[in-house]
């Protein structure tokens, strides 16, 4: 009887998708939830906890530290995506043209920086952009007869570092995946505008990046995340999570100050769901500009 | 002619810089896995090749010395290998469901899927952890590897490529009398590998450089994957630049064979898969 | 059919294998290793968190001596020693939850204020202190107490020195044993300068050693009797003034690394590009591990004061070693740990192995000890470190250790000293914005 209701067709789509409902409610819904009354409460791990209503957002309004995090986080994402799309995009159109020798190569080298862990990639960043004169970045510059830089200890040569690293690690992958959305414009497109005497300037604004749109987009979704949500990064650029005068200091990183460093839990809670709403609004208008909600099922 | 050739020198003058400048740091962890740990304290990382300090010792060091390098790349592997496994086929299984069938709470369903694709697992950190805690699994693997099980952006990934596969396996299946389950497991899934190929390598790549939830999760040393354990060796009391260096140089080898061997099968599933929007 | 039912077998299996493999049996982590020293059948087992590899093998030493003076209570440790941040959020759960929690644990002194927070879940030492009393630093045993309870044991006093390059100072034609006042100091260091390019001092921006140094000197500390944060003071103000003034005078400059003891710091004073360092007695192991270049050429000696009278040291840094209220044995704990910790032979031990200067103050007095010729810190360095530790003794200030240390710590390295002596922003103005901003922070 149980074997026939579970293979029947109108149930089987539940069955299907049970395990994802599983995990959705026990992993995401439930810590979700608990977060949001975690945040309405001063707690540590272990003891007792009090509900204080507002007092932790009242508290992060006010909160310098925190609202220099949530500039760098912004900052950093907003940057993140004026390099890491365009760029990318024009490499994979360049990479894809027919006359293009080495291409798998230069594919697979490109790919490479983010194969690597973080904690190898932030170490050699950072000492790589160390302040002393041997350090390779110094040491280049001082061919042009430039000082040695502390970039570790400056706001925006900081910030210069850590996108440094994030356009390393990042371009190779953005440029593949719009690669894969290259692929699916069809040839005939770009022979016909030829025929019709179209530069490549014009073949590139009028059908490749119209076309490469969807792609564009979950590209533009999962940087925005990642942006936002970028901690490790900047903690092994800064070995630790105390950069000078917090220049590196990001919405993550506070929240895992507060709530595993100080073990204040309720707070950090609110850092979180902070957090949660900034990037669901920014996601979501992202969304609804691009029309994603019209055309999807 | 002499057109096309000058296009392709100048395109390949363009890339092959590039390509140098991103291969530089490589190149310098390749040095620095020469040079003993107080080289790069003294006189910082750098480009120079000198064979006074140079020597083999560190790779020697690497594979007799007392510590625990490879126990932690067996357990990055292993943990890898399994969570890969379970990740990938509980979210094909899930996106299959997505994909064949029209049911009531689907689109409500999906659009939670999109919610966890659009917001950072991090805000989950701290409740997951007390999470973790109560449930008994701190520093088990199980902690790694269940909340990401039914992955979400594997799922959408898998669903947008199913979306392309004929609908004619499907009712053919059922006229030959296959169960919903038969026809998932003997007729869809084998259609599937180009999108499984990429999906892992990409899990794969996370899997293996995940450091923050393990790190939070993990006490037992004899447990430490990879990331962790590498970090371990930066310490307030000195840092271990010997084996992170050599180490660092090591850790690339897995993912780098295994992005080449499936590369061909990433592009080509990408292509067919989420980017179709 | 047999494939998908071989499907659900294999993830089924999977899992189980994960849970399996998962539950740990060891709550701790880090590397672990058991030490019997010598123990026999009816020895107790107990358990030490440390994060410094090689304060383990201090008490695997203190251990064989301890199993050989007391047959009838003999002690098997199971030492693990895990990175530091590490150890302390684990050891902070496992304390506050009563769960998982070793026997006896290494508290380092920037972390201590957090366990003492509310009721202490440590046991009060006092008992097992007092037979050393009279011959322990007080200060030391001050900085782990609260209320007069006493709930670590030091490791070090600590005493801060100067530490100055005599190649470089000879160089110059300085003679270090003239420097008595911050005045001497900028003379010698303008002449420094003016000879041999070099720096005599840092300005550090990312620890507070010299902060803290400037405070003592004026008998005042970061916090008031209270404990609540007083960064703003008058006398820190003076104190980072004579910095910065040293700083426009190229008398001191900032370092790689920030301050003295990092890695960046070790290569620029083993290049000998700065001649001085304010840092407390431990650093000397960091000149034999990390400079090499220097050994022979560096001595040491009482920090330059503000006016001559002031006191001229403080204790600077360490580690508390505690005994949790959850500990299996709680009497032989603290005997044990006192006997690891403040016995004449412990104390000696942390001479010779560790290379710090012990708080037991009768292993001052042992010429043979502290002059011992075979000793790697008396080959390394010109003078000895105990005829400096003599002259200070009772000099030796206490900077508490208070809740709210952790939070000026932080402010005053990540932002303030930055300001000030990368920025150049006004001092006054720093350091009210840094007691706003400490304050906020504890609310």
């Amino acid at each position: 009887m149980i074997r026939k209701f579970i293979y029947s067709q109108k149930t089987a789509p539940y069955v299907f998708v049970l395990p994802f409902v599983l995990v959705f409610l026990v992993f995401w819904i439930y810590p979700l939830g608990n977060s949001v009354g975690m945040s309405f409460q001063k707690m540590t791990l272990g003891q007792g906890a009090q509900w204080i209503g507002f007092d932790n957002y009242v508290k992060l309004m006010g909160d310098g530290v925190f609202l220099k995090a949530v500039t760098n986080s912004f900052v950093y994402m907003v940057l993140t995506l004026v390099i890491l799309i365009p760029f990318p995009m024009l490499f994979a159109v360049l990479i894809n043209n027919k006359l293009m020798w080495g291409r798998e190569f230069f594919k697979s080298a490109f790919f490479l920086p983010a194969l690597t862990s973080v904690v190898v990639a932030g170490t050699i960043f950072r000492l790589m952009f160390g302040e002393m004169e041997g350090s390779l970045i110094n040491s280049f510059l001082s061919l042009f007869g430039i000082e040695p830089i502390k970039f570790l200890k400056g706001q925006v040569t900081g910030f210069i570092a850590l996108l440094a690293l994030a356009t390393w690690r990042w371009t190779g992958v953005n440029m593949l995946y719009f690669l894969s959305g290259l692929k699916n414009i069809p040839e005939e497109y770009y022979e016909a505008a030829s025929m019709d005497g179209a530069s490549a300037f014009q073949k590139f604004t009028r059908i490749t990046v119209p076309l490469l749109k969807p792609t564009t987009l979950y590209v533009v979704t999962i940087s925005i995340y990642a942006g936002l949500a970028m901690f490790i990064e900047s903690l092994m650029l800064w070995n630790g999570n105390n950069s000078p005068k917090n220049i590196g200091l990001t919405i993550v990183g506070y929240l895992y100050r507060q709530g595993i460093e100080k073990n204040e839990m309720g707070y950090a809670a609110a850092v979180g769901i902070v957090l949660l709403v900034v990037a669901l609004a920014i996601n979501l208008t992202q969304l609804a500009f691009t029309g994603m909600f019209k055309k999807e099922d | 002619m002499r057109k096309e050739i000058s296009i392709r020198i100048v395109l390949f003058a363009f890339f092959a810089v590039l390509c140098a400048l991103v291969l530089v740091p490589f190149y310098a962890i390749a040095l620095g896995s020469f040079k003993p740990g107080k080289e790069l304290v003294r006189n910082g990382l750098n480009l120079s090749f000198d064979l006074s300090v140079m020597s083999f010792d560190n790779f020697v060091f690497l594979f007799t010395g007392n510590h625990a390098y490879f126990l932690w790349f067996f357990n990055s592997f292993l943990l890898t290998i399994v969570q890969v496994a379970l990740t990938l086929l509980v979210s094909a299984f899930v996106a299959y469901g997505f994909a064949a069938y029209e049911f009531k709470g689907k689109n409500v369903l999906f659009i939670c899927v999109l919610l966890i694709m659009m917001v950072p697992f991090e805000i989950l950190l701290l409740p997951l952890y007390k999470l973790t805690f109560d449930l008994g699994l701190m520093n088990t693997f199980s902690a790694i590897v269940l909340p990401g099980v039914a992955n979400a952006s594997t799922i959408f990934f898998f669903r947008q490529y199913l979306r392309g596969i004929p609908n004619e396996i499907i009712t053919a299946g059922r006229v030959d009398g296959a169960s919903e389950y038969g026809i998932y497991f003997r007729l869809v899934m084998p259609v599937m590998k180009p999108a499984f190929a990429a999906m892992a390598i990409l899990n794969g790549m996370h899997s293996w450089n995940n450091l923050l939830w393990p790190f939070m999760v993990l006490s037992d040393s004899n447990k430490y994957t990879l990331p962790i354990g590498l970090k371990t060796l930066l310490t307030p009391y000195g840092n271990n630049y010997d084996l992170l260096i050599v180490g660092s140089f090591f850790s690339i080898l897995p993912i780098f064979l295994l992005f080449v061997g499936f590369q061909k099968y990433f592009i080509d599933g990408m292509t067919a898969g989420a980017v179709k929007g | 059919m047999k494939s998908k039912r071989f499907m659900v077998l294999a993830v089924l299996s999977m899992t189980l294998m994960l849970w399996g493999c998962g539950k740990s049996s060891s709550p701790s982590g880090g590397e672990t290793s058991v030490l019997d020293g010598g123990a026999g059948e009816n020895a107790t087992e107990l358990s030490y968190w440390t994060f410094v590899e090689l304060h383990g093998k201090h008490f695997e030493t203190m251990l064989q001596k301890w199993n050989e003076a007391n047959p009838d209570r003999q002690i098997k440790l199971n030492v693990t020693v895990m990175p530091y941040d590490d150890m302390h959020n684990k050891l902070s759960i496992a304390v506050q939850t009563g769960q998982g929690a070793p026997d006896i644990a290494d508290i380092e002194v920037g972390k201590f204020p957090d366990f003492l927070k509310g009721t202490p879940q440590l046991e009060t030492l006092n008992d097992v202190v007092e037979p050393y009393k009279d011959t322990i630093v007080k200060s030391r045993l001050d900085l782990y107490s609260k209320d007069g309870q006493i709930y670590g044991l030091p490791t070090h006093v600590g005493a801060t020195v100067a530490f100055y390059n005599t190649e470089i100072l000879d160089q110059a034609g300085v003679d270090y044993t003239k420097i008595k006042t911050w005045e001497d100091y900028k003379k010698a260091g303008i002449q420094v300068y003016e000879k041999t390019g070099k720096y005599l001092g840092t300005a550090d921006t990312s620890a507070v050693w010299q902060s803290a140094m400037m405070l003592s000197q004026q008998r005042k500390d970061f916090t008031d009797d209270a404990g609540n944060p007083v960064v703003n003071s008058p006398e820190l103000i003076k104190g980072l003034g004579i910095l910065k003034d040293l700083q426009e005078s190229n008398v001191v400059s900032t370092i790689a690394g920030g301050q003295p003891d990092t890695e960046e710091a070790y290569g620029e004073f083993n290049n000998g590009n700065y001649a001085s360092a304010m840092m407390p007695l431990w650093m000397m192991s960091r000149f034999t591990n990390y400079m090499p270049d220097l050994a022979g050429k560096i001595a040491i000696a009482p920090t330059p004061v503000i006016e001559e009278g002031m006191p001229r040291s403080y204790g600077g840094g360490g580690t508390g070693t505690v005994v949790t209220k959850t500990a299996k044995d709680i009497k032989l704990a603290k005997d044990f740990l006192a006997f690891a910790k403040l016995s004449l032979d412990a104390n000696i031990q942390i001479w010779n192995t560790l290379g710090f200067d012990p708080v037991n103050m009768d292993v001052w007095e042992m010429k043979d000890v502290t002059h011992n010729p075979e000793n790697q810190f008396v080959k390394y360095f010109k003078n000895n470190p105990f005829d400096v530790l003599n002259e200070i003794k009772d000099e030796i200030q206490l900077i508490k250790s208070t809740p709210a240390s952790p939070t000026i710590n932080n402010v005053l390295c990540t932002t303030t000293l930055n300001e000030i002596f990368e920025d150049g922003k006004d001092i006054t103005e720093a350091l009210n914005e840094a007691q706003k901003q400490i304050e906020q922070q504890l609310k």
